[in-house]
């Protein structure tokens, strides 16, 4: 059997839910893949002590389930007719959990999940879900911004690259993401600066470290359109992303390297702070050593 | 385009929403026999249970305690016995509600329903209760400040509090987050040596003659044939049905556990022993220790009967009184937000019948907990103890004894469903016994049992001795809950009939409905 690209989608029947079916969607048009629209429900605990014991039985459980499939072709109808989705409804002990078997046993190339959707202003602000997978992941994970909508096409693609070890893997990642599509591709790097000082030596330092990244990729892509660089400062990371301008039919890459303590957030500092401020839909791709290679 | 594939193999379970009912949400196979005995004696919280129900069983049956204790399982275990049996042959649709309306139809099936939600929603209301005295009596015992405990007797303070506690259960239960299996293990374990210390230091207090007032051990404590008379008897065993509330769902767990064949039965059997010695033991050590009359400690004492080892547990124990507070309160406090479960659920279950009106059959799409449902459990179970908190003198008893009623009503009324249900089924020995006899002499019990205490609890002097216009206060509560629940019925069936038309549950028996064994 001939593997299907395709994504899971992490599916509620809420505005978040609907996000995340949206940036699928989008993710799917431009890179031809399928979604996965996955439902986690919670394994039926027997070890609930209700003294009513009897009802927390199947019976709870057929309506739940009843429920779910009704919510699951909900999404389905979200899906426009270009778009092949199927539907699949999981049970787990935890969403993140859930959502992590479905994309090892679907074979899939990335998770789609949304924000927390108490973001303000447009603005990324990560959800517990989001936030336990970014830590979990093998593959990248998409983050879609709270009410986003699929454009027809996404055009841009904007890589937020750091001069850490790992940002091969990263140019990795988007090789094969990007891998004969027609889309312009953007490299940026962020740097911070004291308000009101000009530090041309690191501008100039990022300028360098850009050509190696633009030698790097292009000896190896196959993507059709414009690449562009750019160094964006700021006094702060956000207010570097902020500098820079952004289109509605854009997505943002960044690498991530799972760090040594487990507890550790995944995403670093610069990458954390870059979320808040960013108002497209950002692939995290996971850059530490264990990182799965892309197909 | 779009396509369902159906997915098979791997990790995750997908469904297709070709193929009913499936099981695949249950963790097959999870429990041993240790993990369920855990589970039986975590449904009956034997710490809150003992110091809601000691004090209100002595005012109805003086020394018969441990007798009562004993016969008081007896109409339990015959109405469990039919529960398994129709949790076996309809495990889609695991309530009161839906398997008295199989049988019976849905007037009946409706007012079981009721019966199940107003017994669930009052043992929240005095679960509350008891943790809000538990909670002052503990903030004092730490601060050594004894007057800290009495602010559980302001009423306002007390009602607050209560809310404070409702709405934090309320919404870990719609969160859908679940005590884990070790803190399960830790609370049980916990109550348990608490318990066994109580009655100890209890029995080391009357041998060494400190105790409050001294009571000689007596065989005819066991005796049950000698209590005075058929009211308190009634009283009683209705009082232990309360004590062993929970116990049956051992009995219904099946796939969960590691060999459905074995281990339900012999953990609901492991669980009765452990319960039945740690009952007798502290109610035979609270006995001797405390003796029956009205003094300050006594059992007598209408103002300590609510809530014994808020009382005992300083005398008793002393310094180490605390641990009591944090046994009670722990067990409270879990069963209280577990406790929301079983209405919320059942609630649901109604809603989605149209029994109920759509928006209890509402599903949180985020936690996927009943979310409309347990709200209104944590309101109306709120509403019910500050309703009673103003109106009685002592709100925990008389919560007690009207709830002993409703777990009458709702319980007898699922064992002659099961009895009604199976008529076509009483193959062979096992099935007249388990299907027939047992939920039939079961049902007749609680029947005589809930006719009696309906007919006593109109006397003013029933209970706590509240009464309005000379009617005992658990009378009219009872009524009220009663009159309440049919009024509702009629609303429920003018706005929407379907299911009083039989059109969303269809009524039966058992080989109408093709279960046959």
């Amino acid at each position: 059997m001939t593997r299907v690209a395709n994504y899971v989608v992490a599916y509620e029947a809420t505005e978040r839910g609907n996000d995340t079916v949206e940036l699928g969607v989008a993710l799917a048009r431009l890179t031809h893949s399928e979604l996965r629209l996955c439902l986690v429900l919670p394994h039926h605990s027997p070890t609930v002590p209700g003294r009513v014991g009897a009802v927390s039985s199947p019976d709870y459980q057929a309506l739940l389930e009843e429920q779910s499939l009704e919510w699951l072709e909900q999404g389905r109808a979200l899906v426009p007719d270009d778009v092949v989705a199927t539907t699949h409804l999981l049970y787990a002990d935890s969403t993140t959990e859930g959502l992590l078997q479905a994309a090892r046993t679907f074979g899939s190339d990335r998770i789609v999940v949304g924000a927390s959707r108490r973001g303000l202003m447009n603005r990324f602000t990560i959800g517990s879900v989001a936030n336990a997978l970014l830590h979990a992941s093998p593959v990248p994970v998409a983050l879609a911004p709270r009410g986003y909508k699929a454009p027809a096409q996404l055009t841009r693609i904007t890589c937020a690259i750091g001069t850490r070890p790992g940002w091969k893997t990263l140019l990795d990642s988007l090789v094969a993401f990007s891998e004969d599509l027609t889309v312009d591709l953007r490299f940026v790097t962020l740097v911070e600066v004291d308000a009101g000082r000009r530090h041309p030596v690191e501008e100039t330092e990022s300028q360098t470290h850009l050509a190696g990244v633009l030698e790097y990729f292009q000896s190896r892509s196959t993507a059709h359109g414009t690449i562009t660089t750019e160094v964006a400062s700021g006094h702060s990371v956000e207010s570097a992303v902020e500098a820079l301008d952004w289109q509605p039919s854009e997505v943002a890459f960044v690498g991530s390297s799972r760090l040594a303590q487990p507890t550790t957030i995944f995403l670093g500092i610069t990458a954390h702070r870059m979320l808040h401020a960013l108002p497209v839909p950002l692939i995290v791709v996971p850059t530490g050593t264990d990182a799965r290679k892309p197909h | 385009m779009t396509s369902q594939t159906p997915y098979s193999g791997g990790a995750p379970d997908t469904s297709t929403r070709t193929g009913g009912l499936s099981e695949k949400g249950l963790s097959a196979g999870s429990i041993g026999l240790l993990g369920a005995t855990v589970i039986g004696i975590s449904c009956i919280a034997p710490a809150y249970t003992l110091t809601a129900s000691l004090g209100p069983t002595v005012a109805a049956v003086g020394t018969q305690l441990p007798a009562i204790f004993l016969v008081g399982f007896i109409p339990m275990l015959l109405v469990a016995l039919g529960y398994r049996e129709l949790n076996n042959a309809m495990p889609d649709a695991g309530t009161s509600f839906t398997w008295a309306t199989r049988a019976f139809g849905p007037w009946l099936g409706w007012m079981g329903g009721w019966g199940l939600i107003v017994a669930t929603v009052v043992v929240l209301s005095n679960l509350a209760g008891v943790a809000v005295d538990f909670f002052y009596l503990m903030l004092a015992q730490l601060f050594g400040n004894p007057d800290l405990a009495d602010l559980t007797n302001n009423v306002v303070i007390n009602v607050v509090t209560c809310l404070v506690f409702m709405v934090a259960a309320a919404y870990v239960s719609y969160r859908g987050m679940e005590t884990t299996k070790a803190v399960q293990y830790v609370l049980v374990a916990f109550q348990l040596i608490v318990l066994v210390w109580f009655s100890v230091a209890a029995l080391l207090q009357v041998s060494d003659g400190t105790a409050f007032d001294s009571l000689a051990f007596s065989a005819d404590w066991f005796n049950p044939f000698v209590i005075p008379s058929f009211s308190a008897f009634a009283a009683g065993v209705s009082l232990s049905i309360f004590i062993f509330w929970g116990w049956d769902v051992t009995l219904t767990m099946n796939e969960e556990t590691k060999n459905p064949k074995t281990t339900p039965g012999r953990a609901a059997t492991l669980t009765v022993g452990v319960i039945f010695a740690l009952y007798l033991l502290v109610a035979v050590a609270t006995l001797m220790f405390s003796g029956i009359g009205a003094g300050e400690f006594g059992l007598g004492n209408e103002e300590i009967q609510g809530n014994v080892f808020a009382a005992l547990a300083g005398p008793v124990m002393g310094p180490f009184a605390i641990l009591m507070s944090l046994a009670v309160l722990s067990s409270s406090a879990a069963s209280l937000q577990s406790t929301f479960v079983g209405p919320a659920r059942t609630m649901l279950s109604m809603g989605h019948y149209k029994a109920f009106p759509k928006r209890f059959a509402s599903i949180s799409p985020r936690y996927k907990s009943p979310a409309y449902a347990t709200v209104m459990a944590g309101i109306v179970a709120w509403g019910f103890y500050a309703i009673m908190r103003v109106l009685s003198t002592d709100v925990l008893t008389d919560t007690i004894l009207t709830l002993g009623m409703m777990i009458c009503f709702y319980y007898g009324v699922t064992a002659f469903a099961c009895v009604w249900y199976f008529r076509d089924a009483l193959h062979g020995p096992r099935a007249i016994l388990l299907k027939f006899l047992a939920p039939l002499i079961g049902g007749v019990i609680l029947l005589v049992i809930f006719a009696t205490t309906l007919f006593d609890s109109m006397n003013p002097d029933y209970g706590s001795g509240s009464n309005i216009g000379g009617v005992g206060l658990v009378f009219i509560l009872a009524m009220v809950l009663f009159i309440g629940g049919i009024v509702l019925m009629l609303i429920q069936r003018s706005v929407n009939p379907a299911f009083f038309q039989g059109k969303t549950l269809t009524q039966g028996s058992s080989k109408e409905h093709g279960h046959m064994e």
